[in-house]
């Protein structure tokens, strides 16, 4: 190639690929014009013509490799990301064709009625419980209350007593409804401030502070008896540990909860359950187990509805694609991007 | 455009592409009470054998619930298969949609995000119109968590192959929270442990003073607290091994040794600089002698121009604008008074020293001063203190000057001393984490004691043995209003009026006219007691509607909910959980039995009465 084609054939490239070339070559490269970049690229490559000429050449069969030259640049993710999401899906390739609607909307329906099988995290959970803590944490709609019937079954079955607490009356009046349903009414009891329904049934559900205040009232003496046959505590909707106002009741129920119990933790999807089991370990006269587990039982696709009616995927990907929040459905953006335009008062920038 | 998609039209769309049953998340109770009242003209109705299917489910809802038979909204539940489930219905009437939605009757539940956290019903879709919610007062952006939690409803098990999570935008959007919502990975939780008083007293109950702090290293909060220790104790760990070649020298502890060695050579400089005599009186002013103050001099007045030191004055000098548009230069100490007065002025670095434009302007503005000016106070800094003779005395005596690893320890002190430095911060804070559990117990064991409800052996007094019964919110307040014998002979009604303004904690505005004289004279009491405790715990709202509200319930045995939900403008929602609350703080009292008799009989017996209709039916 000579002097004359390269300089040519640079000034036909765009002025970040020239940027590119000249990283480590040209001092100061990115205060230059495309003029004068080209201009000291070629006086650099009166040394090293060769090593110039393969550079540039690689940079062009990356680019010639892509779907829309001169699109954006690739999205490779931070390896800090990646490094906090091991488990998540591979990364999605950019170059494949975002969803179509059809596609996305494919596999609606009513899957044919089959006969229930536990999850694996499920039966594992159970198994755990028979002999230690446990700490759930799935996503939110995986089935936590099936390991919750099915352990609570199990130490009833026992002859132990099983308490199953829950941070809203409104979550205790529901489950009292299903547990009773499920049980039997004479075996489910319910206690709040004022009342008690069916005090001395094996399973009894209260809120939190309920619970709080009988392990209170055992410590100082004014037993409740029914505590030394209390064989498992289920605490549901653990995450409300990290609530500002009310989290410190579970953390005293823990803390208080007698050590013949086993407990069992029912979360959404937290970022640090690890931290509660080792909590629970260094605490309890039991090691505490973990079951996570981060994959949805019903697939999730997310999509995006104008106002004008027109819906679209909201990704690339027919799934969620984890890690990768800017993995946008062209269509969602361009209809987005026109809402804001047109409901903001101009020259207003959002928030 | 509209700002937001048409609730009927939003219905539509989901029911045409196969997306119901859906939950369509909104920002507040009112949007969803709108978004119902927008299908009142609609014509999409459902097909008779749905409505009749939804009518007989409601039936056997009605049973078990029978406040919910004449609720106003079931004809158009069940005309257009839509509902509306946020807090300010009746728990009863959300149950009844629950059981709708779980049984499939619905296409779609308009609900606050509140929903999310609150019950557990899923649908196939889940519609999202807002990236932040509304937590006490203001609103914050979804955390990745709440985003999870709101689209983890979506996807029934068993009854969708699929899931769907639906945006639409609304002027209370921000796309991109809500996409790392979806994509990104729940934040980790923190232990929000606080110590309330009625902690300190049960544990005081339960354990011996001793105990008690290994009890509170027990908290999740102190394992976190650890989990820091542990991280800081890491680069202490690294600090400490930096420091190993700055070991024993000449002196064992050299650093510090030249710590105070360079500290008094710091401060005792082998070299008289340049001394200054000025009088702290003028040091004072020099801050204020800035261009264009107005000042007064022993002839007339001027105005400042410059502020300069010169080689051969003793003193400060300044610049001045006199009277006559002459310029000349005195010593700071000739200024008399420093005015209260600045004018503009444009400087410039040579003579004259202000712009042409504005040294005319500021010899106008001199001419016409008033004859009185107000002097502007100026504070004296006390004078710095000498250092102590001693010391720059004992410098002869320091070892340092003749030491032999004098210049080594020149060499290496800033280094040694940073590190130094580093250790103790680490040290300290590592010390400041383990023990701040232990500290704020004790704070709490001193309000304690000066109320009376410890000794100073931090044993439970008389009075502190009933008031750790009493484990709500306001325990303090409460409990000193029973020692302050406020409710003795107070009847049920003033009771529970007090309770539920203790209560209620929520601000939305409700109203009701009339308030009896006796709840208001009550309530101003537990006011001025709530103030003068406001020290040691957060005074609660203590709003009178609320207060006159459960009074009037519970006053009147033969008010009807109906009746009592026209009282005010609060929503159903909100009065049945007022009342809730109410029972709740009531039951506390309750247990006051064996110490409290009169007040305890008195509970119940507001408990008894309040407890009926629509409150009677769920426990």
């Amino acid at each position: 190639m000579t002097t004359d084609e390269l300089e040519q054939l640079l000034a036909r490239q765009p002025v970040a690929l020239l940027h590119r070339l000249a990283r480590g070559r040209v001092h100061r490269h990115f205060r230059a014009g495309k003029r004068r970049l080209i201009e000291l690229l070629l006086q650099h490559s009166s040394q090293n013509r060769a090593g110039l000429e393969s550079d540039l050449q690689a940079l062009l069969e990356v680019r010639q490799s892509r779907p829309e030259p001169g699109g954006r640049p690739t999205h490779t993710p931070t390896p800090s990301t990646r490094k906090q999401l091991p488990a998540q899906a591979p990364i999605p390739a950019v170059m494949e064709p975002a969803i179509s609607l059809t596609s996305w909307l494919e596999g609606i329906g009513v899957p044919t009625p089959q006969p229930f099988v536990p999850d694996p995290w499920q039966l594992e959970a159970l198994s755990a419980v028979g002999e230690t803590d446990v700490v759930i944490s799935v996503p939110t709609g995986s089935g936590k209350t099936y390991v919750a019937v099915e352990a609570a079954r199990r130490a009833m079955e026992d002859n132990r007593t099983v308490i199953y607490t829950s941070p809203l009356k409104a979550l205790s009046n529901t489950k009292y409804a299903e547990f009773s349903r499920l049980f039997g009414s004479e075996k489910v009891g319910i206690l709040t401030g004022d009342r008690q329904e069916n005090g001395q049934a094996p399973l009894l559900i209260m809120t939190t502070e309920i619970l709080r205040n009988l392990l209170y009232d055992a410590a100082s003496g004014e037993i409740d008896v029914r505590l030394d046959t209390l064989g498992l505590v289920i605490l549901d909707e653990s995450q409300y540990l990290a609530d500002p106002e009310r989290g410190v009741v579970w953390e005293e129920t823990i803390i208080f909860c007698p050590s013949q119990a086993r407990l069992l933790l029912l979360s959404a999807s937290i970022g640090n359950p690890q931290d509660i089991a080792d909590w629970l370990t260094s605490i309890r006269p039991t090691t505490c187990r973990l079951v996570r587990h981060s994959k949805r039982t019903v697939p999730l696709r997310a999509g995006y509805l104008h106002p004008n009616g027109k819906l679209t995927p909201l990704f690339r990907t027919l799934g969620i694609p984890y890690g990768h929040p800017s993995q946008l459905h062209p269509e969602a953006k361009r209809l987005f991007s026109e809402y804001e335009e047109e409901t903001l008062p101009a020259g207003r920038p959002r928030r | 455009m509209p700002p937001s998609i048409h609730p009927v039209d939003l219905i539509t769309a989901l029911r045409h592409k196969h997306l119901t049953p859906a939950i369509v998340f909104l920002t507040s109770r009112r949007a969803c009470d709108e978004a119902m009242e927008a299908f009142d003209h609609a014509d999409a109705v459902l097909p008779p054998v749905r409505q009749e299917a939804i009518g007989a489910a409601l039936e056997r809802v009605i049973t078990q619930y029978p406040s919910i038979a004449e609720h106003p909204l079931i004809p158009i539940v069940q005309r257009i298969g839509v509902a509306a489930h946020h807090a300010g219905h009746l728990p009863s009437w959300k149950i009844a949609i629950e059981e709708l939605m779980r049984q499939g009757h619905l296409d779609a539940v308009f609900a606050t995000t509140t929903l999310a956290a609150g019950v557990d019903f899923p649908a196939r879709t889940v519609v999202i119109t807002q990236s932040s919610i509304r937590k006490s007062r203001d609103f914050t952006d979804l955390t990745i968590g709440e985003v999870q939690q709101v689209a983890g409803r979506a996807g029934r098990r068993g009854k969708d192959h699929v899931g769907f999570a639906v945006i639409t935008p609304s002027p209370y959007i921000e796309l991109n929270v809500l996409t790392k919502g979806l994509t990104g990975h729940p934040e980790a939780i923190d232990s929000q442990f606080t110590i309330s008083y009625p902690m300190v007293l049960n544990l005081l109950k339960a354990h011996p003073h001793e105990h008690i702090q290994g009890i509170l290293a027990k908290s999740f909060a102190q394992f976190q607290l650890n989990q820091r220790a542990e991280l800081i104790q890491r680069k202490l760990d690294q600090v400490q091994t930096q420091l190993e070649p700055f070991g024993p020298r000449v002196c064992t502890d050299w650093i510090t040794q030249w710590q105070t060695f360079d500290q008094v050579r710091k401060r005792h400089p082998s070299r008289h600089p340049a001394h200054r005599s000025e009088s702290p009186e003028i040091v004072a002013r020099l801050a204020f002698l800035t261009p264009g103050r107005v000042v007064g001099l022993s002839k007339g007045r001027g105005i400042v121009l410059r502020q300069y030191r010169s080689k051969g004055q003793k003193n400060s000098m300044l610049t001045m604008l006199r009277p006559d548009g002459a310029i000349t230069e005195c010593p700071v100490t000739s200024v008399r008074e420093v005015y209260d007065r600045t004018y503009d002025c444009a400087e410039i670095p040579s003579y004259p020293w202000c712009s042409t434009e504005s040294f005319d302007q500021l010899s106008e503005q001199l001419e016409d001063l008033p004859p009185r000016l107000p002097i502007l106070p100026i504070l004296t800094a006390p004078s710095v203190e000498p250092l102590p003779d001693a010391v720059v005395q004992s410098l002869g005596d320091f070892p340092c000057p003749t030491c032999s690893s004098r210049p080594a320890c020149q060499k290496d002190f800033p280094t040694a001393s940073r590190l130094r430095q580093e250790q103790h911060r680490h040290m300290k804070s590592i010390q400041a984490l383990r023990t701040s559990l232990w500290h704020r117990f004790q704070e709490r064991v001193d309000v304690l004691q000066t109320f009376g409800y410890l000794t100073s052996t931090a044993q439970l007094t008389a009075d502190g043995e009933w008031a750790r019964l009493i484990r709500i919110d306001h325990s303090l307040l409460i409990t000193e209003l029973i020692r302050a014998e406020a409710f003795t002979g107070a009847d049920p009604s003033l009771l529970a009026g007090i309770m539920a303004s203790l209560a209620h904690d929520d601000d939305r505005p409700g109203a009701f006219p009339r308030i009896s004289p006796g709840l208001s004279s009550l309530l101003r009491q537990v006011r001025k007691l709530a103030e003068s405790l406001s020290p040691h715990e957060d005074p609660p709202l203590l709003r009178a509607d609320v207060a006159a509200l459960a009074e009037r319930w519970i006053a009147e045995p033969t008010l009807t909910w109906i009746g009592l939900c026209r009282l005010t403008t609060m929503a159903e929602g909100d009065i049945y959980r007022l009342l809730a609350r109410t029972i709740e703080f009531l039951s506390q009292v309750q247990t006051l039995k064996a110490t409290h008799p009169g007040l305890a009989d008195s509970a119940a017996e507001a408990l008894a009465l309040i407890r009926r209709g629509v409150l009677e039916e769920l426990p």
